[in-house]
């Protein structure tokens, strides 16, 4: 009797989605267009625009000359170097910093560990433009660590603040929450007993790490290498207001080709250079959210 | 497990070391940003300020393009959260309940914003607000804003209503319900926490989001961490950023008491491809 009304009922649910199906579409319409306008149309407009445009006759034809002109300019190509220097150097020191955090946080359990965590999530809360703000005013001229090294007699600091380092200390310091948070659960999906296993045949901890742990959480390093390069490439505030004014990170250039220099041609082109740069870490990185998602 | 239970006994260095590390990374630039704030003398080398006091907060908060900054990010963060939930709540609810054609690709859709770099897409879509005359306006600020908030309006509250245990609308709808009984007294009770974290999220976002107020709402549109970005640069009085930064930090507290639910768990990592 119950089983006949529950498939009576699921029955009827399933003839009710039947009957809303121009329903479902008509509710995601609004978002799915501004996706669509705002998102993918400009992107494509955005290649169009750079290698389909007027030539100096007036006619509109294949023309590759702005991308010519950036990889051509030493100052364009000396921002791009410095943006990619700025990007390997913050993922290689998120990954030095943040994969013994998560491995400590997955193998600890008390009050000392649930500290650790709060304080790795915690930037998670602090807009990057306070960030800048406490930057300056811990590691920049006469800041807090300056005044710290005096007060114990030791010379000041070379301070990092507009120079390449300022925005690596920056943006490491912003993604250290979310790299925590991917690397862990990654390690969420390794299991004890395997651990335990290699260390009864007499596996030391490094052992551990690199045979058994390493290959479990490959996938969930390289979408946390992938998520933070993909904000980093083109980070702008941070780079903005600690990074050195020349040569200056892509996401500054960008804005000020676009804005003072009032060139959106060439700022575009810039735009699709960086794309290009983070196409692989963008395609998979939706492909891990979209699997993962999906099942 | 033996060897676990000793290691418990042990003290743990490494807790120890990465609690003082973390302490200092994370905590000591906060707490110096809070001691400018409430300092009225603090010259170098003193390692405690001069004089303490709250004359800056008088000062800032009497200037009247502070108030005009934050009355501004508060209604666009109003204005954007409110347009984001009506567009937003009803897909997400099409997309958890209803069968239609092409659900999960425009599902996953959503994720096209994630695979570019943020700045170089907003530069994109600035080239395409210079021609519709929205650069320095305030809805061309509301539509950039509006498009950062749909990943998390959609895939949270699907989540949410996906989340809500069937068998009890049916109950109900069984005892007579209507279909708007039962989605007001049955499914939003249940998925109304975690649209609220939400929506809370997406409002204080909003708030702080800076890159494309800049980029689209310069020189008109002056939200609060744009008015913080011309502080840091030009501002001699280094007090004003600091008492800025306090005021600005209020909402990002009250989100993490609220969205605590929403972001304790790994559920929130695999929303980021864990």
């Amino acid at each position: 009797m119950t089983d006949l009304t529950q498939a009576a009922a699921s029955r009827l649910l399933i003839d009710t989605n039947h009957n809303r199906r121009p329903w479902g579409l008509l509710l995601v319409a609004v978002p799915v267009f501004l996706v669509g306008w705002l998102v993918i149309w400009p992107t494509i407009s955005a290649i169009a625009r750079t290698v389909w445009r007027l030539d100096a006759d007036g006619n509109y034809g294949f023309n590759l000359s702005s991308y010519v002109f950036f990889f051509s300019d030493q100052y364009s190509l000396n921002n791009l170097g410095i943006t990619l220097w700025t990007t390997g150097m913050c993922a290689l020191l998120l990954l030095v910093i943040c994969l013994p955090i998560a491995l400590y946080l997955r193998f600890s359990s008390g009050r000392l560990p649930a500290y650790v965590q709060g304080l790795a999530i915690f930037p998670l809360f602090v807009p990057s433009i306070i960030l800048a703000y406490a930057f300056i005013r811990v590691l920049g001229p006469n800041g807090m660590v300056d005044i710290l090294l005096n007060s114990v007699g030791l010379p000041k600091i070379r301070t990092p603040y507009l120079t390449p380092w300022g925005p690596v200390i920056g943006l490491v310091w912003d993604n250290i929450p979310l790299t925590v948070l991917i690397l862990l659960a990654g390690l969420g999906n390794v299991a004890n007993q395997s651990i335990e296993a290699a260390r009864d045949v007499g596996a030391n901890r490094l052992q551990v790490f690199w045979h058994i742990i390493l290959p479990r959480i490959s996938n969930s390093v390289l979408v946390a290498l992938s998520f933070s390069i993909l904000g980093i490439f083109s980070a702008f505030t941070l780079p903005y207001l600690l990074g050195p004014a020349s040569p200056e990170m892509m996401g500054p250039f960008m804005q000020r080709t676009f804005r003072e220099v009032n060139d959106p041609l060439n700022a575009i082109t810039q735009a699709v250079i960086a794309f290009g740069f983070c196409i692989v870490f963008g395609l998979f990185y939706v492909r891990s959210v979209a699997r993962n998602q999906g099942g | 497990m033996a060897a676990l239970s000793s290691n418990r006994q042990r003290i743990d260095w490494p807790g120890i070391v990465f609690a003082m590390l973390l302490s200092t990374a994370i905590i000591l630039p906060l707490v110096v940003v809070g001691t400018w704030a409430f300092t009225e003398i603090w010259r170098y080398p003193a390692v405690v300020p001069q004089q303490f006091g709250l004359r800056f907060w008088n000062q800032t908060l009497s200037r009247s393009d502070v108030w005009g900054a934050l009355t501004l990010s508060l209604q666009l963060s109003t204005v954007v959260t409110l347009l984001s939930a009506l567009i937003c709540l009803p897909a997400a609810y099409a997309f958890a309940r209803l069968n239609f054609p092409g659900r999960n690709i425009l599902f996953f859709s959503f994720l096209a914003g994630h695979a570019f770099p943020k700045f170089g897409l907003l530069i994109a879509i600035a080239a395409i607000f210079l021609q519709l005359n929205l650069i320095g306006t305030f809805w061309g600020v509301v539509l950039i804003q509006l498009v950062g908030t749909l990943m998390f309006m959609i895939w949270i509250p699907v989540a949410a209503f996906q989340g809500v245990d069937r068998r009890m609308e049916e109950a109900a709808r069984d005892a007579g319900a209507g279909p708007l009984r039962v989605f007001w007294s049955i499914t939003l009770p249940q998925a109304g926490p975690t649209i609220v974290a939400a929506l809370l999220l997406s409002f204080v976002g909003t708030f702080y989001e800076t890159e494309g107020a800049w980029l689209i709402g310069a020189p008109g549109i002056r939200t609060m961490p744009v008015l913080m970005i011309s502080f840091i640069n030009n501002q001699m009085v280094i007090q004003y950023g600091a008492v800025l930064s306090v005021l600005l930090w209020v909402p990002s507290f009250i989100a993490l008491m609220f969205a605590r639910r929403v972001i304790g768990g790994s559920a929130f990592a695999r929303g980021f491809g864990a």
